[in-house]
């Protein structure tokens, strides 16, 4: 069977991490077949092995017969093997088409730029992507899904008969994850063999031939899309009989229950106009929207990272001042941001450091107590169940959901009284996900007002008494309880659109 | 992360002492005379030509530690010896407040880089590098190119409140450098500094007065730089406009032997004193060596790049 691409006793270890463990599985030519696995189960080193960015310990890949030298990126690019990142790596202020060719531009004589033949040949990629871009736009000008699919053309561009994809949906919306599936599935019509990895189980099903499950750096199985089921794969990348993602029941607030968060008119212009509304001391309040609709500006705003033109926000009933994020987060309000390596942590400081952070700025700590500290940080690790064999290590050795806990650690444990959550579980595997709901849910039921911002409806779904739903910077509507169906949800979000389009 | 800043401050001793040790060995005289360098009087020169620059690297280290940099240690020490000066031989002011005038002029010009940096979101290089020139062309004109003599109204017994005057400076270094590495390790505005070089933005979004802390530091190294300033005039007893011209490259060296990243995020006040020492040590010893006059900025030169060198490899192999 040469036709096909063989991983082989392949090893990593990082120092004392053992990242893959004689991993071996086979990737029939022609297939999509999708590689899943809880955060840290070893996906991504496997596929920084394939692009030749790591080095394994052990073992081998072989690629329609030829071993791959998995020495460096660029002898992977010759094998064929197109790569697109988690990350989008580009140039924000060059051209789609100078970023498609960086590196392997097209010259003429004396090494002149042919920028006719590149925008020529980048008309043509985007044309078989379905992306009604110009080649010369900016890339910063593009939204992420057409960002994401310059990726794709870019590793076309060079007769690539081999994509590989990580996790290529997390920074998209749902329309923008069905326009890259049904890219994804005609280049499989055309020949094109897919290895993608994937946290979103619906996609892995849409999308699949086979999937391959990995845990802890060890191969587990390989299925058949058509003989198994979504229960059976989480089932072996969790390692245990996951508990049911069923609706938590919704529950009107307590009567009398203190209005915690309380915002009125709040403007900011162009992002979003005229917002009121209120979150209550245990409630979970969802705030659904498109992207583009403006609800992670009114995050930023309500935090005081950006001044609004007009409205008030209030905590507990007393007025914040807008405008600076250190005077609401000493009222008593938390944000865990959208992007949390940007926005999140401070990688030059220990998980202690950052988990104390929040707290010793709200509290006016001024000498740092190392052992109160060190309880803080040890009591977040234990209820978040942060994956870390201690917290005086720094935060990039830990895995994206464990980087999350620790966002989310530092918020709680500074006790705020509003919890603010921006897209709180992108990027992050199901088990990790499963219990962030359970610890925002479980904070809520303590008395706080949460505040949740995700474009996943299901997610919304699954946690918020109330939704939100915002579009073009205005509040469309509010449902709860049996009101609130993913049907509903959409109409609001997504009517103008519909009617002007 | 503890251990690792240990690991850090343990190398520069290390390398400061196989430098002594090195010219200990090199320059070890011929019968019983004294030796050259190996002498307690020499060292209590080093000491005292070091503390110069090692208290302003004090601060030059916090703002490198914010992410920032700060070219105008050099003009400010300048300025605040003629301020100082101006105060004590032309106003005919005490000494001490004189010194206080001069120490004045560090807090403004930390005030005015930080209020470019800070509010007007000027680049601390082209900022401070204004600043910089600023500072320098105010002594001159203030001096009109002449220079203060302080040496005929300072005491003569070669002691000043009481203390050798020798002594001053290396103790006021040290116990800044001590003050200074409590507040960075053990207080939280010390982190803030860490974390706000580290990631801004997420120091921000943690509720750290950003703003504040990068203006502290600035004000910080202003302060620092004029305490080598006054120290300065005191030792030398002049206020001079061209005192310690192009003193900025060596304090920021000092700094980053030290330890501290151009990037942020990293660095120690210990480090960058025991940075001033090193280059402290080779400016003393050089001159000595017989025919390495002509070498000695070349050898500073390939030493700094040499010990930085050295630490990448060093934080490459600890990720690895």
């Amino acid at each position: 069977m040469p036709d096909r691409l063989a991983f082989r006793h392949v090893s990593k270890r990082f120092g004392a991490v053992t990242a893959l463990d004689d991993v071996s599985f086979d990737v029939e030519a022609g297939t999509v077949h999708a590689v899943v696995g809880e955060n840290g189960a070893g996906k991504s080193t496997l596929l920084k092995i394939l692009a030749g960015i790591v080095r394994p310990d052990v073992g081998e890949i072989v690629w329609r017969d030829r071993p791959l030298g998995l020495a460096r990126p660029r002898e992977a690019l010759e094998a064929g093997i197109g790569m697109v990142y988690q990350e989008t790596l580009s140039f924000p202020a060059l051209s789609v088409s100078a970023n498609i060719f960086a590196g392997r531009e097209i010259v003429g004589r004396f090494g002149r730029l042919d920028e006719r033949a590149m925008h020529a040949r980048t008309r043509d990629l985007l044309a078989r992507l379905h992306v009604p871009v110009d080649p010369a736009t900016p890339m910063d000008r593009l939204p992420a899904a057409y960002a994401q699919l310059v990726q794709v053309a870019r590793a076309l561009a060079f007769d690539c008969d081999l994509l590989v994809l990580d996790e290529p949906t997390t920074a998209l919306t749902d329309a923008e994850v069905d326009h890259l599936m049904r890219v994804l599935e005609d280049l499989r019509t055309r020949g094109v063999t897919i290895v993608f990895v994937s946290h979103r189980i619906p996609e892995v099903f849409r999308l699949a031939d086979r999937i391959t499950v990995l845990r802890d750096g060890r191969f587990v199985d390989t299925f058949d899309r058509g003989t198994t089921s979504p229960d059976e794969v989480v089932r072996a990348m969790v390692g245990r009989v996951a508990a049911a993602t069923s609706r938590e029941t919704a529950r009107a607030p307590a009567p009398g229950a203190v209005e915690m968060l309380t915002v009125r008119g709040l403007t900011r212009r162009p992002a979003f106009a005229g917002v009121s509304f209120e979150v209550r001391a245990g409630e979970v309040v969802g705030l659904f929207g498109l992207v583009g609709s403006g609800r992670s500006e009114l995050l930023e705003t309500i935090f005081g990272l950006a001044r609004p033109d007009e409205g008030t926000v209030a905590v507990a009933g007393s007025d914040t001042s807008p405008g600076s994020a250190r005077v609401a987060a000493r009222a008593g309000l938390a944000l865990v941001p959208e992007e949390r390596q940007r926005q999140g942590l401070c990688f030059n400081l220990s998980l202690c450091d950052n988990l104390n952070m929040p707290r010793a700025e709200t509290t006016g700590v001024v000498r740092i107590d190392r052992a109160a500290e060190a309880q803080v940080a040890e009591a977040q690790v234990a209820s978040l169940a942060i994956r870390t064999p201690d917290t005086d290590r720094t935060p990039d050795a830990l895995s994206g959901g464990n980087q999350q806990k620790v966002v989310v650690g530092k918020w709680l444990a500074a006790s705020p009284r509003v919890l603010l959550l921006d897209e709180p579980t992108k990027g992050v595997d199901v088990g990790a996900k499963f219990e962030l709901h359970r610890l925002i849910r479980r904070q809520a039921d303590a008395g706080m007002a949460c505040l949740i911002v995700s474009s996943e409806l299901p997610e919304i779904l699954a946690l918020a008494d109330r939704v939100l739903v915002m579009r073009q910077g205005r509040l469309r509507g509010e449902l709860a309880g049996a009101a609130a169906t993913e049907e509903a949800i959409m109409y609001l979000a997504a009517h103008d659109a519909e009617v002007t389009a | 992360m503890k251990r690792f800043w240990h690991a850090r401050e343990f190398s520069t001793v290390a390398i400061l002492l196989a430098e002594v040790l090195f010219f200990t060995w090199y320059l070890w005289p011929d019968g019983d005379r004294t030796h050259p360098f190996l002498n307690a009087a020499n060292f209590l020169l080093i000491f005292k030509y070091s503390s110069i620059y090692g208290i302003a690297a004090i601060g030059a280290a916090i703002v490198i530690i914010t992410g920032g940099i700060d070219l105008s240690p050099g003009a400010v020490i300048g300025l605040t010896s003629v301020v100082t000066g101006y105060f004590f031989v032309e106003a005919g002011w005490p000494l001490v407040p004189s010194m206080m005038a001069g120490l004045l002029v560090g807090v403004v010009a930390g005030l005015v880089s930080s209020w470019l940096i800070v509010t007007m979101k000027l680049p601390p290089f082209i900022a401070t590098l204004g600043v910089m020139g600023i500072w320098r062309g105010a002594g001159f004109i203030i001096t009109e190119a002449r220079f203060y003599d302080l040496s005929r109204q300072l005491p003569t017994d070669g002691r000043l409140f009481g203390v050798p005057v020798d002594w001053i400076a290396p103790a006021i270094m040290i116990a800044l450098a001590g003050a200074f590495h409590v507040l960075m390790r053990r207080y939280q505005w010390g982190r803030a500094v860490f974390a706000v070089g580290g990631n801004e933005t997420a120091a921000l979004f943690s509720g750290v007065a950003v703003g504040w802390v990068k203006t502290s530091a600035y004000v910080i190294a202003g302060l620092l730089a004029a305490v080598s300033g006054v120290v300065l005039a005191v030792v030398q007893g002049q206020g001079k406009a061209d005192l310690a011209t192009g003193y900025e490259l060596d304090i920021i060296a000092s700094a980053v032997v030290g330890g501290a990243s151009l990037s942020g995020g990293r660095g120690s006040v210990v480090g960058a004193v025991l940075g001033a020492l090193i280059f402290g040590v080779l400016r003393n010893a050089l001159p000595q060596i017989p025919g390495a006059t002509f070498y000695d900025r070349l050898i500073v030169g390939v030493v700094v790049i040499g010990i930085v060198v050295m630490d990448q490899l060093l934080v490459r192999r600890q990720r690895t």
